[in-house]
């Protein structure tokens, strides 16, 4: 089996948020990139998938600048995937899903395989709108937020299931397909240390960024204009009361009169 | 403006979407004067169909097909991006569940548009529309401009106030289902097992909820929060602790690999507050907070706190609650 699994770096977990000079974008200056909780759950899906079906091979693939998609892919070859991928990006991409379709097709084309991996969404712009916007343009099957991937072999077929506002679904979905994945059966695994040491020494097939098709199909102008931190949280007004009772009754009275959503 | 402002309803187990009824008012509110046209995949005398009618549309558009009622993706956002041409739509708009976040994404490329999610505000320009929207779990929001002859918005739920829209008088009318290609229609939704949450409304899209986290100390007491949920009618969830530890069924789970949530008003009751937690609420408008522990990080987060046992708060909650509504106690 063939998986390619499309990884993006985003700032860790850690960091701390802050404008850039402008106003318009994360600073990014000493920021660490690393793998989303989101990417590592497809990561460790697609390696259940490769012990699972003897042959198979993941690629990892990014689309991002120079260091920071070497980084997460030698964090992915460090996991257990057998290859890695970098289609090359500027820094500063316009918030428009179809330049990312328009890498990403080519990276498809280049690395064919049974399935395309993803996380359901970033952690950082959390938009989500990938992996249905690929699958159309590959015109194979895509499905967002699932959990638990199996591959059937014999019939071809991927089955998993995922939570929609009618309940648990069940799909079986014919190879290939586009799956954003929302939680492997497992937490990820961590590498280990031979590995990591091993991975930097790993090959990165690279697709420059002129090897890109231009972009006359591409209509519209997106453009992010501010990023702002929501003013600080000062903490709770903690409720005063001597007895449960009136705990109760003040709340009601400052939910109704004061924060004005009382049902 | 040339054609009218479409938006894509959304039926579930309960009628109509409550997202898709906030995304009416959105539409009205950016088409002005402009004609609102709603598509639902149901027939023109279903209740979902009425109640959008009844909510401020000039037009709905009825189709049916029993792979665009199962909600594909792919499939729907095709049906959808034909008409959006026929019609000469410039903003197209669906509301922020998992549906309507997969329609947008294939509409991007089906209808070769400009796309965002997760939409707490949005105006007209003079080139477009501009919009803000949460980022990194609600600890930061970015604004964007976009500028193109087709723009497709999915709506952050509970984000947009204000009255509903006046109804109006309103077509109803069969569309015919284009010719979906067959590469669009893959695989089986073998089947679907009803989501085992509360009778309450829906999690991720309900105005108010209320969640319980490990402080209720064993799954015998969560009829409390049942019960202070039903006082305000509110969806019920729960902590991953609470999940993980099978309390609660994993539907219930608000958090990051849970449900996102960004309700009107969200009590969190015997919840310690990890950050893995809190990214799937903090962007909620007002939050309270009811636990024993004073130091707990769910107080940095909220508006309103009780420090305090939740066994001895609750009751009384529930029953002032209930007496403030009028409802028998």
């Amino acid at each position: 089996m063939r998986i390619v699994v499309f990884v993006k770096p985003v700032p860790e977990a850690e960091t701390r948020l802050r404008p850039s000079a402008d106003g318009a974008r994360l600073d990014t200056d000493g920021v660490k990139w690393v793998l989303s909780g989101y990417d590592e759950s497809a990561i460790e899906q697609a390696l259940l998938l490769k012990e699972a079906n003897a042959g198979s091979e993941v690629r990892a693939v990014t689309y991002g600048p120079s260091p920071r998609s070497e980084e997460v892919l030698r964090a992915c070859l460090a996991l257990g995937c057998t290859s890695a991928g970098w289609v090359e990006a500027p820094a500063d991409l316009p918030p428009d899903v179809r330049l990312k379709v328009r890498a990403l097709r080519q990276a498809a084309v280049r690395w064919p395989a049974d399935l395309y991996l993803l996380g359901q969404q970033s952690l950082d712009t959390e938009s989500g709108l990938l992996p249905l916007a690929l699958a159309m343009a590959l015109g194979v099957p895509g499905a967002n937020g699932a959990l638990d991937l199996a591959f059937d072999a014999a019939r071809n077929e991927l089955s998993f299931e995922r939570s929609s506002e009618a309940g648990v679904e069940e799909w079986r979905l014919p190879s290939p397909s586009v799956i954003g994945l929302k939680q492997a059966k497992n937490d990820p695994r961590s590498a280990k240390l031979q590995n990591i040491l091993k991975s930097r020494k790993m090959p990165i097939d690279r697709i420059p960024a002129v090897e890109l098709p231009a972009a006359p199909e591409v209509t519209g102008n997106a453009n992010r204009f501010r990023f702002e931190l929501p003013p600080p949280r000062t903490g709770a007004r903690l409720i005063e009361y001597a007895a449960p009772d009136e705990a109760a009754e003040k709340l009601v009275r400052v939910l109704r009169e004061e924060a004005k959503v009382f049902p | 403006m040339s054609g009218p402002t479409l938006l894509l309803a959304e039926t579930g187990p309960r009628g109509l979407q409550a997202a898709s009824l906030e995304t009416i008012g959105v539409a009205r509110a950016l088409a002005g004067e402009g004609p609102v046209v709603a598509v639902i995949f149901a027939g023109p005398s279903d209740t979902a169909t009425a109640a959008l009618a009844a909510a401020g549309a000039d037009k709905v558009l009825c189709l049916r097909h029993p792979f665009l009622e199962e909600g594909r993706g792919a499939a729907c956002a095709f049906v959808v991006a034909e008409i959006a041409r026929e019609l000469g739509v410039e903003l197209l708009l669906v509301g922020g569940t998992p549906f309507g976040r997969e329609v947008a994404g294939a509409l991007a490329t089906a209808w070769d548009a400009l796309a965002a999610t997760q939409v707490t505000e949005v105006r007209r320009t003079a080139n477009g529309y501009s919009l803000k929207r949460p980022v990194f779990g609600g600890r930061a929001s970015e604004s964007l401009e976009l500028a193109g002859p087709r723009v497709v918005l999915a709506l952050r739920p509970n984000s947009f106030g204000g009255a509903p829209p006046t109804p109006r008088a309103c077509a109803i009318e069969e569309h015919p289902v284009p010719t979906i290609p067959p590469a669009l229609l893959p695989g089986t939704r073998v089947r679907v097992r009803p989501a085992e949450s509360s009778a309450g409304p829906d999690l991720g899209t309900a105005p108010i909820v209320v969640a319980g986290g490990r402080g209720f100390k064993s799954p015998e007491n969560f009829h409390l929060l049942e019960e202070l949920a039903a006082s305000l009618g509110a969806a019920a969830g729960a902590s991953r602790a609470v999940t993980d530890a099978g309390w609660r069924p994993g539907s219930y789970q608000v958090g990051q690999t849970g449900r996102s949530v960004s309700p009107q008003l969200y009590i969190a009751v015997g919840i310690s507050g990890a950050i893995q937690h809190l990214v799937g609420m903090m962007s909620s408008r007002v939050i309270v907070a009811i636990n024993s522990d004073p130091n707990a990080p769910i107080f940095r987060v909220a508006d309103y706190g009780i420090v305090g046992d939740l066994f001895a708060i609750l009751p009384p909650l529930t029953k002032a609650i209930r007496t403030a509504r009028g409802l028998p106690t």
